[in-house]
């Protein structure tokens, strides 16, 4: 952003704009009778006040950071991944694939590094997909990796509803996976270790783009591929090595998703994660440090969300409206408008 | 009633709300905006036509309704990227997650509550004709009304003057600057229209093809809208194929399994996505220069002009 910006006024738009998020969900919870106040309060006691909602939180969080920090990557760019999605998607799928394969006669640590790098790969390799179209035949990235999304969404049904399904009766799944390969927790929580990689990877990334000299070149890529060019950068390795790391870091959420918390594979899994990880990148406008702090506010209100349905008797999914309505705050009236943009 | 048949009326039949959505979509990114929020606005259409329904029994105050609801959503959409410079794919998807909240917060109370739909209707004569009138005579009124939008969406995009200034906000955004016109407005309009109707995309999902509202019942068909637009490279005539192309691929699973094939939906289903990504290859650089100029700085991540 261009516009200088002091400040107070920018702390005061954001209040602003919060507050404003509140005020209208507060309305629509009035509508539909039930008292906003008492909604809020239930909704900050049971997720802030018991332990287990903070766990809950730092489980959620974790697929989150790692799938925003698929989107910052290749943002440095100049890129924009829409496909966490489906990359997060394929990244489990090749985890669950590695268990399958493997079997029970393998160790847990050897299915757990198998499964790791299966996912890290499969996640880089789907995105670079999209890279390769671009460089190939010009195709939007942003296009590409939204179309590959319902592909990989297609890949998951089609193997769960076939070739990796347990049981042809009742809910398609694949087998569980085996304890000994489930991602270990903290010691005396519930909480993964999955918060700990992605607390990790904040910090490589972070180092990664601000520190490295590779950063810097997808910087000026991203920023005018033109003068890149021209100063020797070799542009298309830059795109490929961009996306394909951002590809990588949403394959690893979806191994740890699948290893951490869901453990087979289901219809509806890692629903919307990517998308959420998308807008969370957003609202932590690309930085990586910042994105956990958005991820831990998207996974509060998601926890938040269970504590609506039952103290207030309202669907878990209406605390989306919540949700949107903050992104709607930070997105559109928290900065100054771009002079640019008239 | 022949397996091809079945396909095809089914296509036809599956195909129409993805087609409305659409042309939505073509009329929005024409004017230089992308929505990604397309899904929302079916999601939002869908519910807000099943309710007014179920409310009055007229489905056609319901299908209105939808598209009232649509607009609006998509009106939200236009006001943030356009006069507040948020990002759109950010702004789409931040009010797909808006109408996943209000649709399941003033959705729960329609759950399994009937509603008076549209019934089929065949149209005299033509239903009757063989194959052709199978397809698309014996279906309901909301779909025969989509026939009619195709041209006329064309129509008015390319023959009339309204349209000349919804595609020159899509290419050259600052020369309507500087003949005086606003392109905030032009866009906001388009972008409205566009949700518009996509909510009556949703509408004809919960009253005509479903008869049923239940939570997130959209699931993914306004992103296939979006991706829909880019294959039939923003022209609306191509839109009408690729909807019913989409509706198919969608439609021939369940057919075959009636009749006893073992077929897995999933491979079918990962058809047209596969089938846009291919034609977008080999079109190449030639889709992205038939694309609104406008939108390409969107999707390069250039500030727009304008």
């Amino acid at each position: 952003m261009s516009t200088v910006q002091t400040a107070a006024p920018v702390a005061l738009r954001w209040v602003g704009a919060l507050a404003a998020a509140l005020v209208i969900f507060s309305i629509l919870l009035m509508t539909k009778g039930a008292n906003p106040i008492d909604a809020y309060q239930g909704m900050w006691q049971s997720t802030f006040q018991r332990s287990r909602s903070i766990e809950e939180i730092f489980i959620q969080m974790s697929p989150l950071v790692l799938g925003a920090l698929a989107v910052a990557v290749p943002a440095r760019a100049g890129l924009t991944n829409v496909g966490g999605e489906g990359q997060i998607i394929i990244g489990a799928v090749a985890a669950c694939g590695m268990f399958l394969l493997l079997g029970d006669g393998a160790s847990g640590g050897l299915i757990l590094v198998a499964m790791l790098v299966a996912s890290v790969v499969a996640g880089a390799l789907w995105a670079g997909l999209a890279a390769a179209l671009r460089l190939v035949a010009g195709v939007n990235e942003a296009i590409s990796t939204l179309l590959l999304n319902f592909v990989a969404l297609d890949v998951l049904l089609f193997l769960i509803y076939q070739p990796w399904r347990e049981s042809p009766v009742g809910q398609p799944a694949t087998r569980e996976l085996v304890d000994v390969a489930k991602l270990p927790v903290i010691s005396g929580t519930k909480v993964h270790i999955g918060i700990v990689v992605a607390v990790v990877m904040v910090v490589v990334v972070h180092l990664l783009i601000n520190r490295t000299r590779w950063g810097f070149r997808i910087s000026v890529a991203g920023g005018n591929s033109e003068a890149a060019r021209r100063s020797g950068l070799k542009v298309s390795m830059l795109v490929l090595s961009a996306l394909m790391i951002g590809g990588a870091l949403a394959g690893l959420a979806g191994m740890i998703h699948f290893a951490g918390v869901e453990y087979k594979l289901r219809p509806g899994f890692g629903s919307q994660l990517g998308y959420t990880s998308f807008l969370a990148c957003w609202m932590a406008r690309h930085q990586p440090f910042p994105i956990l702090v958005a991820a831990f506010v998207f996974a509060s209100l998601s926890v938040a969300g269970d504590s609506l349905q039952l103290d207030s008797g309202l669907p878990a999914a209406s605390v989306n409206v919540l949700t949107a309505l903050i992104l709607i705050a930070v997105l559109g009236f928290t900065t100054m408008r771009k002079k640019a943009n008239a | 009633m022949s397996l091809i048949v079945d396909v095809l009326s089914g296509g036809v039949r599956g195909g129409t709300s993805i087609m409305y959505a659409a042309l939505g979509e073509t009329v929005s990114e024409r004017s230089g905006v992308i929505n990604l929020g397309t899904e929302g606005s079916m999601l939002v259409g869908a519910l807000g036509a099943y309710a007014i329904g179920v409310e009055t029994g007229s489905p056609w105050l319901g299908a209105i309704a939808g598209a009232v609801c649509g607009g609006l959503l998509s009106l939200l959409h236009a006001y943030l990227v356009v006069y507040r410079g948020a990002s759109q794919f950010a702004s789409g998807l931040s009010l797909l997650f808006l109408a996943l909240g209000l649709t399941s917060l003033f959705g729960a109370a329609y759950v399994g509550q009937p509603v008076v739909g549209f019934d089929q209707w065949d149209v005299p004569l033509l239903s009757s004709i063989p194959f052709v009138g199978e397809i698309l005579f014996q279906q309901d009124p909301l779909l025969y009304l989509s026939f009619a939008m195709v041209p006329l969406v064309w129509f008015v995009l390319f023959k009339t003057r309204i349209g000349l200034l919804v595609r020159t906000a899509g290419e050259r955004a600052d020369s309507l600057t500087v003949h005086g016109y606003d392109v905030r407005v032009m866009r906001t309009g388009a972008v409205t229209f566009g949700g518009m109707l996509a909510g009556l995309g949703g509408a004809h999902l919960s009253t005509a093809y479903a008869n049923a509202w239940f939570e997130n019942m959209v699931s993914g068909r306004g992103f296939i809208a979006v991706a829909l637009v880019i294959f039939a490279v923003w022209s609306p005539s191509r839109v009408m194929a690729g909807a019913y192309l989409f509706g198919c691929a969608i439609a021939l699973g369940p057919a075959l399994q009636a009749r006893g094939y073992e077929i897995n939906q999933f491979l079918l289903d990962a058809v047209p996505f596969v089938l846009t990504l291919v034609v977008l290859t080999v079109l190449g650089k030639r889709t992205l220069s038939s694309s609104p100029a406008e939108l390409k700085r969107v999707f390069e991540n250039a500030p727009p002009s304008g």
